[in-house]
């Protein structure tokens, strides 16, 4: 039983009272009423913040709403359909009509953030003289200033928005303030910085390549190969470069697909070289791209080393035969074909030896009488148009 | 005895409580960097290039001809550069693969490939002659009583490096792959063996044609549980776990998995009830045996929606068969308990599931018992042991309406603060209705589990995977 | 007045073409996803069709492959928008019977100057064959 409070109230105050009747519970029921009184105003004040956060999302919803097709107008009416870009008068000479996106709405910092988000989404989806003349509009309502001051603020991923509508609008940012943030600790703001660094650096866009030490990780690899292959003024430099000097194996594997999107033939020494790395991921990257760029020299060296490579180099060296369609290393895939013990060996040699055009017919025929079961289900797999892998 | 039984059950009911407040924080903080992450990441750069990794879909069906086209079909529209779906019709007796193979122009090929886990024989790989369905393949299997059986046929026969796992009647987001391949290919150091994401509950949202068009609470009482229960357990639960790289469960509606150690750890176990679950443990004990530094990374976004059960029956089988799965899993493995071998999964993620799934609902039954049995012997102060039993029924309140808020917080799902309000009050009745269910349920499973053997492995089978899709179905259709 | 449908879920690009070729005298509907395209195909003559790859409901070469089997789109242009630049998804396209495939970001005279020559083209073979 609870003891009686109305003797603790003799003569003391309420509140007082109930300090020392809540003093003599006994410890656990104490630690169970404060808990109580936590749980039940942590969930009265979860409960006001979804009804906060539900009214301020449903404010934004509308304001978006009301103001995204104003903004749509003006961009479709002043800037996509301007009548200068339909009689090539110079982006810069053509007449845009800048005080009517100066509205007294488009002036507060959120609706002007939604202005900007417009712009680069118009920019994203539009090039050549639309996107010019975008840019030149963006240049003019000084909203550049705006993702500048983002740059320089304290929060790490405010300077990477700043940075992403810079580099999406082509807007130059001085080396002074890029090069430290490429090297910064923070891997979004170091990889965005490097990315923004090669779309917008007059110079020497591929600079960090030369002193970067940690790996470069696949999801800045995607994001640099987009920029690189789709920035219009970027001087391509001879990536072998970086294959023969870099120690770091993520951008010499990097640069490999580079080599291969460019069709670097004369790289093709720098990669054969690579054939001796100890590592064997790298070793199989290089095969890949000398299969890719063609590099018959290549092929009775990779031959040669067949042997006493690992799986996945083996597999490589396979495909590449298959790739580079020389005709001269029939016999050895015939070989591998029905003598490997390993069924994706076999199925890629298979493959290479169909995808061979000097393959005589007889022979795949050959191959498909005398075959095993599975041999010729290898063969039929890698005959049918129908199948890819 | 008795003061060591009050005081176990004490320390056990405080470290429970500290494990959630602690899982709450966590799971904040995760979300946190996780949204601030992908505000800024712009998916498209996959779309276009050539390094984008490539993944497998496999889908495991079963007698799913009513819907089977249209999800395929809405497999296909994925928004994602390189990949291919491979459904597995899983040896159906109804006109699925009929239904296929006219709908998508489909032909029997000539299909190699070797049996890397083992699982049914596969009787015919399919191919579109329509290269507009060139991403689709369709293996016939004979049934192996399983969707283990049926995803390792798939697993056999994809050809990407990555597979997502997901079953063929549950409704994916457009963008799924994309996102789930983001933590792989953002990864500095470590291996990720596998991402997950959130899961919904399918029941009352507006779908059309594969495609959910508005989220909603489901509107019976019972689906609308499970909703509350998905989204503790995966806003809160696993992104808390995923900040210290512990994930217990990457989720058999959507997951994606390292096929080479999926492989190396041997597939889906076909004799297990919580296959999904498993598998997990199984690639997380290969990682560490063979030094592979790895990680299972979670997203909070929902990107799968599933069809949950409305009726209790159906309900129980389901849970009777997850707590069996659980029983069965930390029996095979436990010799990773408290093994410095197995470094975090050995010291936080096994010892967890031991104490606070596996045996949390033992300890509340003996302890309902017991309160009961005290109570009438007037050996606690009633008033003392209500006013406990509303510190515990406001503490759960508390977390899950946390959960909803981060939920909230983070995505702003439904459309109406009726919806969530709607959904808010569930945690209110959950003690009193839906838990006991939970509890009673996964006692069950334990019992089957523990007698269970002694029966034959088929018959306990046939309560699996493929008669609960059929139950599905029809309670579904009711 | 020749007829162009676009099929594409992104807004802007929507919006943006229709104005574009509107102002060039083209009439142009707009789908926001593969089954609204595949409808208005069914219900009305177009002359050229612009199409993303990737959108809900269905794909881009599902599309392209049923207007290719449907009587109304036998003839019709078929040019892909899309920010899939991979050169699989490229052959696939024009295998399927695409006649015009554009990487976005587009440009709007690129884009004009495509449709003009490839309604040209379709106006010179309709004339033969009257």
């Amino acid at each position: 039983m609870f003891k009686d409070f109305t003797s603790y109230l003799q003569d003391n105050n309420v509140l007082t009272a109930l300090y020392y009747y809540f003093l003599d519970l006994p410890l656990v029921i104490e630690v169970a009423c404060v808990f109580i009184l936590v749980a039940l105003s942590a969930t009265l004040l979860a409960y006001g913040s979804i009804l906060v956060r539900r009214y301020r999302g449903y404010r934004q919803d509308k304001k978006e709403t009301d103001l995204l097709p104003v903004i749509d107008q003006l961009l479709t009416e002043h800037v996509v359909l301007n009548e200068g870009l339909a009689d090539n008068v110079p982006i810069d000479d053509i007449e845009l009509p800048i005080e009517k996106f100066r509205t007294k709405t488009l002036r507060n910092p959120a609706n002007r953030q939604l202005l900007i988000d417009r712009i680069v989404n118009y920019k994203k989806s539009f090039a050549g003289s639309i996107g010019d003349l975008l840019r030149r509009l963006y240049l003019e309502l000084e909203l550049d200033k705006v993702s500048f001051r983002k740059m320089k603020s304290v929060k790490w991923n405010r300077k990477v928005q700043g940075m992403i509508e810079l580099t999406d609008m082509d807007m130059s940012i001085s080396d002074v303030n890029i090069l430290p943030l490429t090297n910064s600790k923070n891997r979004e703001l170091r990889a965005e910085a490097r990315n923004a660094y090669i779309k917008l650096s007059k110079n020497e866009p591929f600079k960090f390549f030369d002193v970067v030490t940690e790996p470069l990780l696949m999801w800045d690899q995607i994001e640099l190969f987009k920029t690189i292959t789709t920035t219009e003024e970027i001087a391509i430099p001879k990536f072998a470069r970086w294959v023969t000097y870099s120690p770091n194996k993520s951008i010499v594997s990097f640069c490999l697909k580079l080599i291969v999107h460019y069709n670097q033939q004369d790289a093709a020494h720098a990669v054969i070289k690579l054939l001796d790395n100890k590592d064997h991921n790298l070793r199989a990257d290089a095969i890949n791209c000398l299969g890719k760029l063609r590099c018959e020299e290549a092929e009775p060296h990779l031959v040669e080393i067949y042997y006493s490579q690992p799986l996945n180099c083996q597999l490589e060296i396979l495909k590449a035969i298959g790739r580079m369609d020389t005709g001269n290393q029939i016999q050895f895939l015939r070989h591998e074909f029905l003598h490997s013990s390993d069924f994706d060996i076999r199925k890629n040699a298979a493959k290479s030896l169909i995808k061979t055009r000097a393959t005589p017919k007889s022979l795949v025929d050959e191959l498909i009488e005398t075959g095993t079961a599975e041999n010729k289900l290898i063969l039929r797999h890698c005959m049918n148009p129908l199948i890819k892998f | 005895m008795q003061a060591v039984y009050e005081s176990t059950v004490f320390v056990y009911g405080v470290i429970l409580l500290i494990i959630y407040a602690l899982l709450a924080i966590m799971s904040f903080v995760a979300i946190k960097i996780y949204r601030r992450r992908s505000s800024l990441a712009s998916y498209e750069n996959m779309l276009g290039s050539p390094l984008t990794p490539g993944i497998s879909v496999i889908a495991p069906a079963y007698n799913e001809g009513l819907s089977i086209i249209q999800n395929v079909r809405s497999l296909l529209t994925l928004n994602y550069p390189k990949f291919e779906v491979v459904l597995v019709n899983d040896g159906s007796t109804d006109n699925s693969l009929l239904q296929l193979i006219e709908a998508f122009e489909m032909e029997k090929v000539d299909y190699a490939y070797s049996i890397k886990i083992r699982c049914q024989k596969i009787k015919g790989v399919y191919k579109s002659r329509n290269s507009a369905y060139s991403r689709l393949i369709v293996i016939d299997k004979v049934n192996g009583k399983s969707k283990a059986d049926a995803s390792n046929a798939g697993i056999n026969v994809a050809s990407y490096d990555y597979f997502v796992c997901t079953d063929v009647d549950c409704i994916l987001s457009k963008d799924t792959l994309l996102k789930l391949i983001k933590p792989v290919t953002e990864e500095p150091s470590k291996r990720v063996i596998a991402a997950g994401a959130t899961l919904r509950i399918a029941n009352s949202c507006d779908i059309e044609e594969g495609v959910i068009l508005r989220m909603r609470p489901p509107r019976k009482l019972l689906p609308r549980f499970q909703e509350m229960e998905y989204i503790r357990a995966f806003v809160l639960g696993k992104m808390g776990w995923s900040l210290i790289n512990c994930v217990p469960n990457v989720s058999g509606g959507l997951g994606l998995f390292d096929k080479e150690v999926a492989i190396k750890a041997g597939g889906y176990d076909a004799q297990s009830f919580g296959e999904d679950m498993e598998l997990m443990v199984r690639m997380s004990r290969y990682a560490y045996d063979n030094q592979i530094d790895y990680a299972i990374r979670y997203i909070p976004e929902t990107l799968c929606w599933t069809e949950a059960p409305n009726t209790v029956k159906i309900f129980m089988r389901q849970r009777t068969r997850w707590a069996r799965g659980l029983a069965q899993l930390m029996y095979a493995h436990k010799g990773m308990l408290f093994n410095p071998r197995y470094g975090k999964a050995g010291w936080v993620l096994m010892p967890y599931n031991f104490f606070f799934e596996l045996l949390a609902p033992l300890v509340e039954l003996t302890g309902i018992v017991y309160y009961i049995v005290q109570l009438c012997r007037g050996e606690i102060n009633p008033e003392y042991a209500i006013l406990l039993l509303v510190f515990v029924y406001m503490y759960s309140i508390m977390i899950t309406t946390i959960a909803i808020l981060w939920d909230q917080l983070a995505f702003r799902h439904y459309k109406s603060f009726r919806e969530v309000l709607l959904l808010c009050t569930t945690p209110f009745l959950e003690f009193l209705l839906y838990h006991p269910m939970i509890v009673l349920f996964s006692i069950r499973g334990y019992y089957y589990f523990l007698t269970g053997k002694k029966h034959s492995w088929g018959n306990m089978q046939r309560q699996g995977f493929g008669n609960t899709t059929v139950q599905r179905k029809v309670a579904v259709q009711q | 007045m020749e007829r162009i449908l676009i099929i594409d879920d992104n807004d802007i690009v929507q919006m943006v073409l229709q104005k574009i070729l509107v102002r060039e005298g083209y009439a142009v509907d707009i789908a926001t996803n593969g089954k609204e395209g595949l409808e208005l195909i069914d219900r009305e003559n177009y002359d050229l069709i612009i199409t993303d790859l990737m959108m809900p409901y269905a794909n881009g070469f599902e599309i392209i492959s049923k207007i290719r089997q449907h009587p109304k789109g036998e003839r019709a242009k078929i040019i892909i928008i899309s920010a899939v630049t991979q050169e699989h998804s490229i052959t696939e396209g024009f295998q399927l019977g695409a006649d015009d495939y554009l990487k976005k970001p587009i440009t709007g005279k690129e884009l004009v100057i495509r449709v003009k020559r490839l309604l040209d083209a379709k106006r010179a073979t309709t004339n033969i064959h009257v």
